[in-house]
């Protein structure tokens, strides 16, 4: 196959940039050509922000003629999840709420972003607020998954998912509060990564739940996500959780390999759930084989039962949500999508009592998770319990089909990487858990990963 | 906690919305009290009654590499 520019990493094609063999205007204009061409089908953008990209692009050519380099992610195009705020540019939240906002400020990530030389493609569809699974009674229709477009990406982020898998870009901005960057990673097949709580601003970033929230990409490889991690990472004043601690280099361990590490399996999360497709068991059966034969020491482990870690994340999670949503709840009701008002009522039936049961709870879970990160350099284990469904069997919120909430609950990095195919030849993953701010060793195991499973040669679905 | 039966359940439900000031969709209602239910089941796993009164939340969720060296 004739080589594909949409294929070049990020690292690569800032080579090339530099080499000048490439620019980052003709990598724009051809990004663009593509989203015209297939985003009909996959509805990934709810906003294409073509002028605004090429005016990137050409900046970014210029200061690399005149010798002004930003960095890893100088001129590499990327796009947001429409719950990010964009000075000037349309933030919907894919809701009726918010479908006229124009925001006045850029997200703290955004600002990043751009700072670091990148090029602004548009804002990526969502679940409405970052909210459940697709819902044809919102503003934007629903994404679609490029793998196979009768399929869901899951979500919220599900636009973002589906631009990465249809390499739209390499890089797209995604959030999480219970999996919503690992769910749609492991349907479409790209990375996704969460940080750890703390390592990313959310500020100007639509919340879901305060708490549980986190910032974070999706990309097409590995090293990809690092470069963007790179880009967005570090400390923010003004984001009340925000963490105050050095940012490390986060691709200098990509190429360490696992020899000598030691890797605890949670198995008793998935192995008995009956939602369990048996390829996915399979695959990280797989996994742990290839790791050991690398080098690493790979041992079931036992963490607290899932059902508690969520019973926890979804009672915050729905006080939380319910908290932010309380006014437009009472006096907009009709202006909500089906799924998403039947979600959101729900925190007010929960109590003060219940709210902080859960906070003592999570407090016992975090130092659950890391008691066994004392004795282990990381934790892999499944997200995505079943590959993605159709659009007609998908039947409500899937609650019981992904397992990313317990490092909501905890902050934990977590990061999805794709491993294969599995029912009807749709990807699988499964995602690898830090210590709190170790995301070179996610990475590192990610890469790993990505390597010994062979997902790193696998053609993209267009 | 004694599971409710159905109509106990609905009455509860009615009386949380309406102390909220919102006002249900009916094609909605049905899969709301299902949400319900099982959140209602959630909260009720988080009451352990071993845990002491020393089992103190963190007022603020902050992660720190600390908590992992200071063992």
């Amino acid at each position: 196959m004739a080589e594909r520019i949409e294929d070049l990493s990020v690292a690569e094609l800032g080579r090339r940039f530099r080499g000048g063999t490439l620019t980052s205007e003709a990598l724009t204009r051809h990004l663009l050509s593509r989203i015209e061409e297939w985003d009909p089908k996959f509805h990934a953008f709810i906003t294409v922000t073509k002028e605004r990209a090429l005016a990137d692009a050409g900046r970014a050519d210029q200061e690399l003629k005149a010798g002004k380099d930003r960095g890893g992610f100088h001129g590499i195009p990327y796009a947001l999840k429409d719950i990010y705020d964009t000075k000037g540019v349309r933030t919907t939240c894919q809701s009726k709420l918010r479908i006229d906002h124009i925001p006045d400020a850029d997200s703290v990530v955004a600002e990043k972003l751009h700072e670091a030389g990148g090029v602004l493609l548009g804002k990526l569809t969502t679940m409405e607020f970052a909210n459940g699974g697709p819902d044809f009674s919102l503003p934007f229709p629903p994404a679609r998954n490029p793998w196979n477009a009768d399929h869901l990406t899951s979500g919220s982020s599900s636009g973002s998912g589906a631009a990465v898998a249809a390499r739209f870009t390499r890089v797209a901005m995604g959030s999480d509060t219970a999996g919503s960057i690992r769910g749609p990673a492991c349907f479409c097949g790209t990375v996704g990564l969460k940080p750890t709580y703390g390592r990313v601003s959310r500020r100007g970033v639509f919340p879901l739940a305060y708490t549980l929230d986190h910032c974070g990409p999706l990309a097409t490889t590995v090293e990809d996500a690092a470069l963007a991690l790179q880009a967005i990472a570090g400390f923010d004043p003004q984001d009340p959780a925000s963490a105050d601690l050095p940012v490390p280099d986060f691709r200098a361990d990509l190429s360490k390999g696992v020899a000598g590490l030691r890797i605890g399996v949670p198995r008793h999360f998935y192995a008995d759930s009956p939602a369990l497709q048996p390829e996915i068991g399979a695959a990280i059966d797989k996994a742990v084989q290839d790791l050991r034969e690398a080098g690493a020491t790979v041992e079931d482990v036992t963490l607290q039962d899932y059902s508690l870690f969520f019973a926890c994340g979804r009672v915050i999670q729905e006080a939380e949500t319910g908290a932010i949503h309380e006014a437009d709840l009472r006096s907009r009701p009709q202006d909500y999508g089906q799924q998403t008002i039947q979600r959101f009522v729900l925190g007010s039936t929960l109590s003060a009592v219940d709210l902080v049961q859960a906070l003592r709870v999570r407090r016992e879970l975090t130092r659950n998770v890391n008691d066994t990160l004392m004795r282990y350099d990381a934790l892999i284990t499944a997200c995505a319990l079943i590959t993605a469904p159709t659009f007609d069997e998908f039947k409500g919120l899937a609650w019981t089909a992904s397992q990313s909430m317990p490092f909501n609950v905890t902050g934990h990095p977590a990061m999805v990487v794709p491993l294969g195919f599995g029912a009807r030849n749709m990807p699988l993953g499964l995602q690898i858990v830090g210590r709190p701010f170790d995301e070179p060793m996610v990475l590192r195991i990610g890469r790993a990963l990505e390597t010994l499973s062979g997902w790193d040669k696998v053609p993209p679905p267009v | 906690m004694a599971n409710p039966t159905p109509e106990a359940l609905e009455a509860e439900f009615d009386m949380f919305m309406a102390r909220a000031g919102i006002t249900v969709p009916p094609d909605r209602r049905p899969a709301m009290l299902t949400g319900f239910a099982e959140l209602r089941a959630q909260a009720a796993m988080l009451r352990d009654a071993s845990r002491t009164a020393a089992a103190e939340p963190s007022n603020v969720f902050r992660l720190s590499p600390l908590d992992l060296e200071k063992k």
